[in-house]
């Protein structure tokens, strides 16, 4: 054990501990702040964000991991997160709305296809009309859908995870009887045509599953929300708004300490007692929000290991642990016009078969899609004048890196990074080569090295229909092992994702106030 | 409430029996499969290992053996100290350096030294650093020099820094310009061209005031003669008097980068003192490079910070008071304006964590509540909304006024 540095000695009782400063954990620790609950933010790294976060390089300051944000949407059509960046937190940050939803482009010569879909419900069924003739009716159900299960979602929601069966089967029927499918199984029930699922199903690597295994109305309410209320993203990089959210923490009263790792969760029969960091505090407090994920809480830092009950292990065991990422970080001395580059968002895939382009990410080579970002069309002024920043992401299963040698990391990282951005020339016929000025890529590696998530995923866990957002929100109660300890975030209820994580903090925050009140009361 | 903004639509999947069947069914198949589920705790992570291989928090090292270059340069070998936990050193990409952390009369401070061995010899077990004793640099250089021995142990960063060969980004051929001690990334880079870990060819100018002052000449002449067609390496002495036959006399010109490389078609890597970069940034303009071409390795503190434009004359020197909290504690510390505020933080004992010193790498990030600091452009890394909400790196930050300061605590006892 270290030694505790006496003189720099943080204080030692708090009512809340939330660990870890990801989306979840700031939603989280600035509600509870706001209602006045003496909470105390601890995080590893020196910043906040965990994958929230920016990075700087030469001239250029660039997004570490947000493509954009869902649920934020103009103020004539606020979404939740805009509701509870303004609402709740009086934040600090500005967001714009990017430009289009996406241009998918499949590259292999059979299946070739170039489209751009704009925002707008009624838009973009129009523009899959006019390349898929005769698909408007299916799609415009698909929307139809959506809208019902979402509203049943907010209807779960405000239950807590107890909604009233009649009040379901009455109102919320289509939301029942899809609940349990994937999107292939709806989609053929819906009969969309073959060429208009591809090019609705583009948002599908966002979530990182294959049509035959992503759960329906998890997949629908995400395209809703996108095509409904557009993406936005922060001004300056996500690093904008998190920095405000942890200013607002601050004014409401929250303490915060970087650099400064919980390793041990303390419980003393089955109920928090307090933590243990890196520095050697002790923290005496009966409630914590993990930002953390259950497999590190359950597997590293519940202590003892004794009080980790055996069907936790066994929860971890059976969900199935999901996506990291990998990222080609791109500073180059051209513009966008002068690369020819228009867009905001790129869909390059080989073709939309989604079941190879996932096998595709369990093997170390090049990736069959990629979604890459050209921030500058969204923001002109991101980066100085004459040049322009985009990054090339795509996915992994961490596995897929785990016998690569410290040796052999920047070689083999390299190696994809050059494929993906030849793929990306080709695709788009942009000169990316010669124009690079910086360069970063980053690795299942990196993730695990600046957030210490399990295997350096980014996604949590998989979200088929068994372990999807609805069986996740109905064992709500029925999911707490430990008295005291909450989790939130990308492993959280509301599966992965910045605006998922962020509501899911939000809600923990409302549960972890129901539990102290309750505590309160006992005393 | 506005009511419904949606058409119900008729839809059926297997059966309308069965498919509110399988909703009933989700939560408990569910519990079903975790009940399955193996209870064996998780206890590898492959990935979280390669990233402590190559990013290790911090490394526990011993001097091997000390080798004399001239009367002012020593390269310490380090070997890894398996007593204090680090079995192997990480591996890295010539160029980089590492973060040495030393305690001098209960006083720990940090310096960033680039790592003078290759990275196929980290793999062989050891790092050199050699450091150069700066008579201007007060306390540390003459402290090593008198302290580090044979099995002395030091700790250190995992590898750190930007300036490195990116074969995505940087022309095949690199143009070093290396002043004085900043040779030291070069005999790292040379080395890895000779092993072939380098895809890259190197015209290296080496500038040196003092001709006791060249360090690893006869090694990189070697380095040169085994690989004539990677490698070239040309010494340029800026001395009245010039001993030495077959190198350049002056400073590092443009007609000499002329002479010696088709500079337009180069990657240029410059490391050295700071007055070197100035003189080389002049230089360089006549050529109209693009900034992807220019890598400059950061210098650590600036020494003359007065000098710059936007510093205020009338604070020159001045002395201010720092509140700063830190932890659940706060202190009262002097700092004088022309010594950043990290300094003044490490004399107070108060020992943040820091790394680069040249405010590039933000470990020492820190919030400033109150007051105002001179912040240099040249070395202002900070990330637009830090600059917002008034975070400043304490390494590049200078004070200009009474100031209060939240600072991270210092890592523990170890580091």
């Amino acid at each position: 054990m270290t030694e505790l540095v006496e003189e720099q000695k943080i204080e030692n009782k708090y009512d809340a501990i939330v660990i870890g400063s990801g989306n979840g954990g700031l939603a989280a620790a600035a509600k509870l702040a706001k209602e006045g609950v003496k909470v105390l933010l601890l995080e590893q790294h020196n910043l906040p964000g965990g994958f929230a976060t920016s990075f700087v390089r030469g001239r250029f300051e660039f997004e570490a991991s947000l493509h954009e944000l869902a649920d934020y949407g103009p103020k004539s059509n606020r979404g939740g997160i805009r509701k509870l960046f303004e609402d709740q937190f009086n934040l600090d940050a500005e967001f714009v709305c990017v430009p289009e939803a996406y241009k998918l482009i499949l590259t292999d010569p059979e299946e070739h296809m170039e489209i751009a879909l704009p925002f707008g419900i009624d838009e973009f069924i129009d523009t899959i009309e006019k390349e898929v003739p005769g698909s408007r009716e299916s799609v415009r159900n698909f929307f139809n859908l959506a809208k019902e299960i979402r509203a049943a979602f907010g209807y779960i929601a405000s239950t807590q995870g107890k909604p009233d069966q009649g009040v379901l089967m009455k109102e919320y029927t289509n939301f029942l009887k899809t609940a349990a499918y994937s999107v292939k199984e709806v989609q053929d029930a819906l009969g969309i045509p073959e060429k208009a699922r591809k090019i609705l199903n583009a948002y599908w690597c966002y979530l990182g599953l294959p049509e035959n295994r992503i759960n329906f109305t998890l997949f629908a309410s995400m395209v809703l929300v996108y095509i409904d209320k557009g993406g936005w993203i922060p001004v300056n990089r996500s690093h904008g708004y998190t920095t405000a959210l942890d200013a607002s923490i601050r004014e409401f009263g929250g303490d915060i300490n970087y650099n400064t790792k919980v390793e041990k969760i303390l419980v003393k029969e089955r109920q928090v007692v307090g933590v243990e960091t890196s520095y050697g505090d002790r923290i005496e407090t009966s409630h914590i929000v993990c930002n953390a994920s259950p497999t590190l809480a359950y597997n590293q830092l519940i202590y003892p290991k004794s009080e980790v009950p055996e069907f936790a292990f066994k929860e971890v065991n059976a969900r199935i642990h999901g996506l990291s990422g990998f990222c080609v970080y791109l500073g180059l001395d051209a513009t966008v016009e002068e690369l020819g580059l228009k867009e905001y968002s790129y869909f390059i895939m080989d073709d939309m078969d989604t079941e190879a382009v996932y096998e595709s990410w369990k093997k170390l080579e090049a990736p069959r899609g990629q979604a890459t970002v050209v921030i500058n069309n969204a923001i002109p002024d991101c980066s100085p004048p004459g040049t322009s920043m985009m990054y090339i992401t795509t996915l992994f299963k961490p596995d897929a890196w785990k016998d690569v040698k410290p040796e052999d990391y920047v070689k083999t990282k390299n190696q994809i990074a050059e494929k993906l951005i030849d793929h990306f020339e080709e695709a788009t016929g942009a000169p990316i080569k010669e124009h690079i000025e910086e360069i970063e890529v980053t690795t299942p590696e990196t993730y695990a090295r600046y957030t210490g998530t399990y295997k350096g995923i980014i996604y949590g866990y998989e979200p088929e229909s068994w372990d999807s957002l609805v069986p996740r929100l109905m064992s709500m109660g029925k999911d707490q092992y430990i008295k005291g300890l909450r989790f939130c975030g990308g492993f959280g209820r509301r599966v992965h994702g910045y605006s998922s994580s962020l509501s899911d903090g939000y809600t923990v925050a409302l549960l972890t106030l129901q539990d102290i009140k309750k505590g309160g009361a006992e005393e | 409430m506005n009511g419904k903004d949606y058409k119900k639509v008729d839809i059926t999947i297997k059966s309308n029996t069965k498919d509110i069947y399988a909703f009933t069914k989700l939560v408990p198949n569910r519990i079903k499969r975790i009940k399955k589920a193996s209870n064996e705790p998780l206890t590898e992570d492959p990935i979280k290992d390669l990233a402590q291989k190559l990013h290790p928090l911090r490394q526990y090292l011993k001097i091997n053996q000390i080798i004399d270059n001239t009367k002012t340069t020593k390269t310490f070998r380090f070997v890894p100290d398996n007593e204090r936990g680090t079995k192997q050193l990480a591996y890295f990409r010539a160029g980089q350096y590492l973060s040495l952390k030393v305690e001098i009369n209960d006083e720990w401070i940090t310096r960033p030294y680039s790592i003078s061995s290759s990275p196929n010899e980290s793999l062989e077990g050891f790092y050199d650093i050699t450091i150069k004793k700066e008579e201007e640099d007060g306390f540390l250089t003459p402290y090593i020099w008198k302290n580090w021995k044979v099995g002395t142990k030091v700790i250190s960063s995992g590898p750190e820094g930007f300036i490195y060969y990116e074969p995505l980004r940087d022309k095949k051929h690199i143009l070093g310009l290396a002043g004085g001690s900043g040779i030291t990334p070069f005999r790292s880079i040379a080395k890895a061209i000779a092993e072939g870990e380098i895809d890259a060819n190197l015209t290296l100018l080496y500038g040196c005031s003092d001709e006791d002052d060249i360090i690893f000449y006869d090694e990189l002449k070697q380095l040169e003669k085994d690989n004539p067609d990677k490698i070239k390496v040309i010494l340029v002495l800026s001395c009245e008097v010039v001993s030495l036959t077959g190198c350049e006399t002056g400073f590092l010109t443009a007609e000499l980068m002329e002479k010696y490389a088709d500079v337009s078609n180069c990657s240029i890597f410059i490391c050295g003192p700071q007055i070197m970069y100035e003189f080389v940034e002049k230089e360089l303009e006549r050529f109209n490079l693009p900034p992807k071409q220019i890598r400059i390795e950061c210098f650590g503190e600036i020494k003359n910070i007065s000098a710059f434009s936007g510093f205020p004359k009338e604070k020159v020197d001045k002395t201010f008071n720092i509140a700063v909290h830190i932890g659940g504690e706060t202190k009262k510390i002097p700092a004088i304006s022309t010594e950043s505020i990290l300094v003044a933080l490490e004399r107070a004992k108060l020992a943040p964590p820091s790394k680069c010193r040249s405010g590039e790498c933000g470990f020492c990030r820190s919030l400033l509540l109150d007051g105002d600091v001179y912040i240099s452009p040249i070395s202002d890394w900070r990330r637009e909304a830090d600059k917002k909400f008034n975070y400043i790196h304490t390494c590049s930050s200078y004070p200009i006024s009474d100031l209060e300061l939240i600072i991270p605590r210092k890592q523990n006892r170890d580091f």
